[in-house]
């Protein structure tokens, strides 16, 4: 991999014509700039804009005390809220000294598990409308929808669900809710499975993604992408079982990897992860031991001693990570967010030379990249 | 990646201890306040060389590239530093002064250092000496110079 071929160095020649695909593009959601110089059908320099939806949250957070920064969290990408709201907490429950009841560890493990099947739900969904599979688009977007709907039920919202509190959650499961969620899970499962079949026998589906956007393991490593992107390529890294955190080290789970690394694979990864969270899920709601769910005196008003912090997560995409400095005042010193996507999205231009353009929406979508948060 | 079994044996905190022998008077207020977490002071000159020894001894991702504003003297570049093989995450921090905040750039080292380095730069004007594409990412370009996460910044446009 060289730096060159990160942006584009030189105009093009008489040959070679330069492509804007953005900053509107269906490619994804939320504005971004990918200007290509192709040759023929070939694209020989890409680079990446990006910036378009730059909100600065890393400094409006310090001018907000710890409990006004929660609900912020989600709006760093509303489709891995609870894995944001999750890993502020745990950041500062370490900072503050706190740890989290044990049923609010399991609460915590259930959505973040929900989180997961609905961002790679629609993560699919979006990609298959890049590569003309527009029938799966609708399934997926159905599926997720009972999904979105077991969310809505314990936390009381559909999106940006603000459900983890520092040391606990903010509410108990509503009555019911196991067999609700066994039914409709269950129902899921069938389902993926045979979307799975589906996308893994329709002949112009493989014609379209099989062996195109190929990312070896040792690529995907020097390039710093983690995540789907990283396990499809055949490396076995996961958060959840290098840095086992909350409960994850009583869970029984597999790290889904591939073996190719390509367009197939990621979105294969994907698939197969949501029957494994489905799984976390089963198990989560049979061990999920009884007792308060939040500790008796939730610290609203923070100021934690002097001190630093790295706390991080397996985010749907990628591994997400806070690092706050506290100066033990009631607001942050410092709050850096080191979101997964920002290391996909950087990682995209390398890999699209020398492919064609048609396969760009393919390649671009398959790693599930969202601008919300690579712009933060 | 490449040789994962001999990279697992080292990714430990034992790894701390070899810095610091191996570069004496360049690290210090080596800190390890949990199983997973290693902090360390680093000299800035160095930061290159420290790097490359890191790798070697096989921790190949760099997560993250910070900075952070302690007026009115000096800023800090703190790098994380992990594996993909073992859960050590190294915070390495350098000190810059303030008024010419300079360091050496790792993007021959870590490929992925580019647009955090690019990052650091619009936000809190510290400068990365070689490297390649050194020009604001998500700021548009008429803010570049206004180092907006400066701890003294006022507004854009400014007020004054």
């Amino acid at each position: 991999m060289t730096h060159e071929a990160t942006q584009i160095t030189s105009p093009p020649k008489p040959s070679e014509m330069l492509l804007h695909l953005g900053p509107q593009h269906p490619l994804q959601p939320g504005p971004f700039l990918l200007d290509l110089k192709i040759e023929g059908e070939t694209i020989r320099e890409a680079e990446l804009k990006i910036g378009y939806i730059h909100k600065g949250m890393e400094k409006v957070f310090e001018d907000r005390t710890y409990i006004q920064i929660l609900p912020l969290t989600d709006r760093i990408c509303y489709l891995a809220s609870n894995s944001n709201n999750d890993v502020y907490c745990r950041g500062m429950e370490e900072l503050l000294g706190i740890e989290p009841t044990d049923r609010a560890k399991y609460l915590r493990v259930l959505t973040n598990e929900l989180c997961r099947i609905q961002s790679h739900l629609l993560g699919i969904g979006e990609y298959t409308t890049d590569v003309g599979f527009l029938t799966m688009f609708i399934y997926m977007v159905r599926e997720r929808e009972s999904v979105v709907s077991l969310l809505e039920a314990i936390t009381g919202s559909r999106l940006n669900h603000n459900y983890a509190r520092f040391g606990g959650v903010a509410q108990d499961l509503p009555p019911g809710y196991k067999e609700m969620a066994l039914k409709s899970l269950g129902k899921l499962k069938e389902l993926i499975k045979s979307h799975d079949d589906m996308m893994s026998s329709d002949s112009i589906y493989l014609k379209r993604t099989k062996g195109v956007g190929t990312l070896t393991a040792k690529e995907a490593g020097e390039l710093g992408v983690a995540g789907p992107p990283l396990r499809a390529a055949g490396v076995n890294y996961d958060l959840r079982r290098l840095e086992p955190y909350l409960v994850y080290d009583e869970l029984d789970f597999n790290v889904i990897t591939q073996t190719d690394g390509d367009v197939f694979s990621r979105v294969k990864v994907r698939l197969l992860e949501i029957l494994e969270s489905i799984y976390i899920i089963e198990q989560c709601l049979d061990q999920m031991p009884s007792g308060p769910y939040k500790q008796d005196v939730t610290p609203y008003i923070t100021r934690p001693e002097p001190g630093e912090v790295y706390s991080r997560i397996e985010d749907p995409r990628g591994e997400m990570g806070m690092y706050i400095i506290s100066d033990g005042s009631d607001k942050p010193y410092r709050f850096r967010i080191r979101g997964p996507a920002f290391a996909t999205a950087q990682a995209l231009p390398p890999l699209l030379i020398g492919t064609y353009v048609a396969d760009v929406a393919a390649i671009a979508a398959s790693m599930d990249s969202c601008t919300s948060e690579v712009d933060r | 990646m490449g040789d994962e079994q001999a990279a697992i044996q080292v990714i430990d905190k034992t790894i701390m201890i070899e810095l610091s022998d191996k570069f004496p008077d360049v690290v210090s207020d080596v800190d390890v306040p949990s199983p997973n977490r290693a902090i360390a002071r680093i000299d800035p000159s160095k930061v290159h060389e420290i790097m490359q020894f890191l790798l070697d001894k096989g921790f190949d991702h760099l997560s993250c590239i910070s900075g952070v504003d302690y007026p009115p003297d000096k800023m800090e570049v703190v790098y994380h530093v992990t594996s993909y093989s073992g859960p050590l995450v190294i915070t390495l921090k350098a000190s810059v002064p303030r008024d010419d905040p300079n360091i050496d750039s790792l993007c021959d080292i870590y490929w992925n250092a580019n647009w955090y380095e690019r990052e650091t730069y619009e936000l809190y004007g510290i400068k990365f000496n070689d490297c390649p594409y050194l020009k604001v990412l998500l700021l548009v370009e008429e803010m570049e110079g206004e180092w907006p996460l400066r701890k003294d910044y006022a507004g854009y446009p400014n007020p004054t």
